[in-house]
């Protein structure tokens, strides 16, 4: 979890991460952060991330992201 | 027949709703189906046959994709057993996704744009000195293919994707994607989002049947009185656009853009009402588009549907290739953050926009309107933290009345020329036609009566100024999130139903059709 905070904050620095949850409600993260932030998820976790995989419920906070990361790593 | 046509209004659409009332539950769908079909065969007669083969196909790839899954034996398998096992898996059900994709696809570009590439090749070869190769390839296009075909091509990727269970239940498919409403001119609707609601054969109750006419009368008000009124203007500048420059012109790109408005909501607005009428949700494909600040927002609040599906089967797919990420990585990297994050999107804005320009026909203009909106949006997403960035220096607050109407009238200003170069018959009237703004710009054309002589009377003018009005001030009122319709049904009885009334004569005396006044077709039905 630390680690995606790091990227997060990297990529779109100055959102409280653990607390927000409607990242993509509020427009926090935009298109373009978003598709910054996939290779680095990619590249991190070892995961492939799908076009199904991109619904605002997926990206809407950090815990949201990490389970999606969770579910994939399993897949 | 047509949403606008006297048949449609008081002999198909009550006898849909009185078969659909009097047949068992079960058996509704069967209904809508039929008068789907039929509604289809008044329209494009035989070609049925293309609609059919498309439902047949995607009901069975759908299938075979379902049951792909289905054969993947993973128990007792080692690791590298199942690696492999996977691997094979997924590279059949894409192969398999990319036949059904082949076919859908195939039909649509076969029907609707083979005419366009035999003409230009012909014409390449002509320019090398070689004579007619390619026989004129021309085919008749059947009502609705450019929606239906999106609907079905997002139905078999979001079955790949196992977004949605494959459905074994081909009239549930088959009137997905032929639902009537729906048929002329979208909205591109998702399975998920309506394929249930159409099977479900809900009773037809006093508030759906009175919120959908409402809606359906809405959009006739549009249609009729605005849309169909300007198609005599507008006919007129771009049918002899040589004659005209100048103001003339300038008045002719509004005068469209607002004609396009009003005939493509007022036809969304009638499918919505039609739905509501049978208790079925269909999502919504405007939300007052004139008011955005900027092409983007512009282009969320304009066709909605069309840009939600190019954004999940385009810019998603194209984004998530392997070459794109690495070429966005690359980027970022050089280019710094910003600029490589808008550089990075660009292979697949550009994919969704000559995808956007194309879906809408098969013209030069067309796939320029498409690569107009992208290069413009680039600008836009380059320059924006610039201009954030010189407001703040000039002390200006971007979101003071002056500068709000700033923004408006530039966005106006690109829609106008936008749908300038849409509505011209050839790229190359398009730029003519532009040019003559400035070539042959003067005021007389205000003073000397020219307007009075496009094809619209003074009373013309005054009926589209007023329905223009009653547009605005919805549009205002939704913009502030109050529902008209919940507020009318709080009115008493009475005040409601006069007012029901006194709507439907605005639209019947004040309607453009009778003497002087040509039928006019929907302008998206053609798309």
């Amino acid at each position: 979890m630390n680690e995606l905070l790091e990227i997060l904050n990297e990529i779109n620095p100055g959102i409280d991460y653990e607390t927000e949850t409607r990242l993509i409600d509020d427009a926090l993260l935009d298109s373009f952060s978003i598709l910054s932030l996939i290779p680095e998820l990619e590249d991190a976790f070892g995961i492939t991330i799908t076009p199904a995989d991109m619904i605002p419920v997926n990206f809407n906070s950090a815990n949201a992201i990490w389970s999606m990361i969770n579910q994939l790593k399993e897949e | 027949m047509t949403y606008t046509s006297i048949l449609y209004l008081l002999i198909f659409l009550p006898g849909v709703m009185l078969f659909y009332q009097l047949v068992p539950v079960r058996h509704r769908y069967k209904v809508l189906l039929a008068a789907s079909w039929l509604f289809f065969l008044s329209l494009s007669g035989k070609l049925i046959v293309y609609l059919l083969l498309s439902t047949l196909s995607v009901h069975h790839i759908g299938l075979w994709l379902s049951s792909c899954k289905k054969s993947l034996d993973l128990t007792g398998a080692s690791v590298e057993e199942k690696k492999s096992l996977k691997a094979a898996y997924a590279a059949k059900k894409r192969r398999i996704l990319w036949f059904g994709l082949g076919i859908q696809l195939g039909m649509l570009i076969v029907l609707k744009y083979s005419g366009f590439f035999s003409d230009n090749m012909n014409h390449l070869l002509k320019a090398v000195s070689y004579p007619n190769l390619l026989p004129g390839m021309k085919f008749a296009l059947p009502i609705g293919i450019s929606f239906y075909t999106l609907q079905a091509v997002s139905y078999l990727v979001d079955v790949y994707y196992e977004k949605i269970p494959a459905d074994d239940h081909l009239g549930r498919l088959a009137l997905y994607l032929t639902f009537f409403p729906i048929l002329m001119e979208g909205p591109i609707c998702r399975y998920a989002q309506t394929a249930n609601a159409l099977t479900e054969g809900k009773p037809l109750e006093y508030k759906n049947v009175t919120y959908g006419f409402q809606r359906v009368l809405w959009g006739l008000f549009k249609k009729l009185i605005i849309a169909d009124r300007l198609n005599l203007l507008v006919e007129t500048v771009f049918g002899s656009y040589k004659q005209y420059g100048g103001i003339v012109v300038i008045v002719g790109a509004i005068l469209y853009t607002f004609q396009l408005y009003a005939d493509f909501s007022g036809c969304i607005d009638m499918t919505i009402g039609t739905g509501e009428v049978f208790g079925i949700t269909i999502p919504e494909n405007f939300r007052q588009p004139f008011f955005s600040k900027s092409p983007s927002e512009f282009w969320r609040r304009w066709h909605i549907t069309l840009g939600t599906w190019l954004k999940d089967y385009i810019f998603y797919p194209i984004s998530l290739t392997g070459p794109v990420k690495k070429f966005g990585k690359k980027a970022r990297t050089k280019l710094g953050k910003h600029v490589g994050q808008v550089v990075a999107s660009s292979p697949a804005l550009f994919g969704v926009w000559i995808c956007n320009g194309f879906w809408h026909g098969n013209g030069w203009h067309y796939l320029f309107f498409g690569m107009y909106y992208f290069v413009l949006i680039m600008l836009e997403n380059l320059t924006e933290p610039y201009v954030i960035k010189t407001a703040e220096a000039f002390k200006i607050n971007r979101n003071n009345l002056i500068y709000r109407i700033f923004q408006s009238v530039k966005l106006l200003i690109i829609v106008f020329t936008g749908e300038l170069f849409f509505r011209a018959d050839t790229l190359t009237a398009g730029f003519s036609m532009f040019s003559s703004i400035f070539t042959g710009f003067n005021l007389k054309a205000l003073k000397d009566g020219s307007l009075l002589h496009l094809g619209l009377t003074i009373p013309d003018y005054v009926a589209v100024f007023f329905g223009f009005l009653a547009v605005l001030a919805v549009g205002i009122i939704h913009e502030r999130g109050i529902s008209i319709r919940e507020r009318m049904s709080g009115l008493k009885l009475p005040v409601r139903w006069t007012l029901y009334y006194g709507a439907i004569l605005l639209v019947i005396v004040l309607g453009a059709y009778g003497d002087g006044y040509l039928p006019v077709k929907l302008i998206y039905a053609g798309f």
